[in-house]
């Protein structure tokens, strides 16, 4: 119980945030205090259940359960009403308390299941067990593993949980050349895996947009290639390979300004010569190894503490 | 408006070309096949494109003057065609959104 | 400055599902080249492009920019649009020149990217 992990801590967590009306079934059904002992075990079957609470007009007088059946056959006294059989002083819980409260109550009482009750009017509202109570929990994990969720995660704590000398996350997207609609494709899933992984913005800012660059020119200017990026524990590295017609003056293409692109390139809205310079401009190392006729491999460095 | 009169106010480089024309309204373009289809005589033209080209464009549209943005130098072929061509070319340190909001509040107005 | 308040001057309509009228947006950048957004661009601010490729959403998106408006009528195919909406990027669609839009946006008091330098 008292197991000091995270998933713990992430499970009391919720269950601090979750309310009883969270997790509660409304699917519940009442008897009135009058209703024979007689008719009570044909109720109890027909619904499979082992115990009903009583309410009279809403309000809840109390709570019977298949034990009580069982004592009044014993003694004889089946014609009696369940008002008179019942048990009066009942746990209940309100629907707007902290689910923890009946998951304590629970652990208190032994019982499986508690009438919830309405604050203001005290009318009984829905049953809480521990199956709705796991089911409550569950479904707002679903929750909050969503995408839009998914920053609360630290690549990080990842790493460090995991035991080795080094660790590395490899991802890995084949560019298609020359098909420009499918452009940034590989980027744009990059930049979602990153954020998955709970990097800040502002470095997965830098690593897709650098990325960007290097796989347009590779759509632009060869038939295809391949992108590997690998996130470690203090950086981020971006490798791009292609077999494409290389760089002639790689210094030149450095250059701001300067291109060799083709006019439907520089109509795509690219090719104005800012591509490499860009990957340098965000990239922390950049290292270009080109030779004509063979192709291209880029190497660019991101480091995590910036 | 006066294109001596724009450059003085938003305080532009002048490049190359003269000043003394006539600045009808303003056409802001990257794309050199807009700028071919949509831009009117005596227009002033900004954009960040330096490629040679650009002096043809401004030569067959009869464009006022190019005005180049975030301090970006034509390429070494672009300043000689424009010189040879008689194309005013100016720059600023702006960006397109700047650049454009300035000349629009000093009157310039685009093409309806 | 609100994005309805932009949505208003540019007389812009709204292409996507996913459009926020309360959004604020701190500046704005136009260009048709996507190196330019990408080197200074910022997030928060609204893409004013005439650029009608997909390019322009993928550019948005890994620039951490939120808004893109198509200028002088442009209108994205419905895949475009599918991209925008997938990614979380509003598209609006204005009648309006680039530079009609800008000179528009700038006199209402929307600031430019140009005296920021890129620092994280």
């Amino acid at each position: 119980m008292d197991n000091p992990t995270k998933d713990t801590s992430k499970t009391q967590e919720l269950t601090y945030e979750l309310r009883v009306k969270d997790a509660m079934d409304v699917n519940f059904i009442t008897i009135e205090s009058s209703t024979s002992m007689k008719s009570l075990r044909e109720i109890l079957r027909k619904k499979r259940i082992l115990g009903v609470p009583v309410a009279d007009n809403g309000q809840l007088v109390g709570i019977i359960s298949i034990e009580d059946y069982v004592e009044c056959m014993e003694n004889g006294n089946l014609d009696e009403i369940v008002g008179n059989v019942m048990t009066k002083n009942v746990i209940t819980i309100f629907s707007d308390e902290p689910l923890i409260n009946a998951v304590r109550n629970f652990d208190k009482y032994h019982f499986t299941r508690f009438p919830v009750l309405e604050r203001e009017n005290g009318k009984i509202v829905g049953m809480v067990s521990k199956i709705d109570t796991i089911k409550g929990i569950l479904k707002k994990l679903e929750i909050a593993y969503d995408d839009k969720h998914l920053n609360k995660f630290s690549t990080r704590s990842l790493i460090n949980d995991l035991i080795a000398d080094k660790i590395c996350i490899e991802l890995k997207y084949d560019v298609e050349g020359g098909n420009f609609e499918k452009a940034g494709n590989a980027s744009t899933r990059l930049k979602k895996s990153l954020k998955k992984l709970g990097l800040s913005s502002s470095i997965t800012r830098r690593v897709t947009i650098s990325t960007y660059e290097a796989e347009i020119n590779i759509v632009s200017y060869t038939e295809k290639g391949v992108i590997t990026a690998r996130v470690y524990s203090d950086k981020i590295t971006v490798n791009l390979e292609d077999k494409g017609p290389g760089i002639e003056d790689v210094d030149k293409a450095m250059t701001p300004g300067y291109s060799n692109a083709p006019g439907w390139v520089r109509e795509l809205g690219f090719g104005a010569g800012m591509g490499l310079p860009n990957m340098k401009k965000f990239s922390d190392e950049m290292t270009v190894n080109s030779v004509v006729g063979k192709g291209t491999t880029l190497n660019l460095v991101f480091y995590l503490n910036e | 408006m006066n294109l001596k009169e724009v450059v003085e106010k938003i305080n532009l480089k002048v490049i190359s070309g003269e000043l003394d024309k006539e600045v009808s309204g303003g056409y802001s373009s990257d794309l050199l096949s807009d700028v071919i289809a949509n831009a009117e005589e005596d227009n002033i033209w900004i954009t960040l494109q330096t490629h040679i080209n650009i002096v043809a464009v401004a030569n067959l549209k009869g464009l006022s003057a190019i005005i180049l943005i975030n301090n970006r130098q034509p390429e070494d072929t672009t300043l000689q065609k424009a010189i040879e061509e008689n194309i005013t070319i100016l720059s600023t340190e702006l960006q397109t959104f700047e650049l454009v909001g300035k000349l629009y509040e000093l009157g310039i107005h685009g093409n309806s | 400055m609100k994005l309805k308040e932009i949505k208003e001057v540019l007389e812009a309509d709204v292409l996507t599902d996913n459009y926020d009228p309360e959004m604020e947006i701190a500046l704005g950048c136009s260009s048709d080249l996507m190196s330019d957004i990408l080197a200074f661009g910022k997030p928060d601010s609204i893409l004013l492009t005439s650029l009608n490729n997909i390019q322009a959403i993928n550019t948005a998106n890994v620039a951490d920019i939120k808004v893109v408006c198509f200028v002088q009528s442009k209108i994205p195919n419905e895949m475009i649009i599918k991209l925008a909406e997938r990614d979380d990027i509003i598209v609006l669609s204005t009648k309006l020149t680039m530079f009609v839009s800008c000179g528009k946006l700038y006199s209402i008091g929307l600031e430019g990217c140009s005296y920021l330098t890129f620092e994280e």
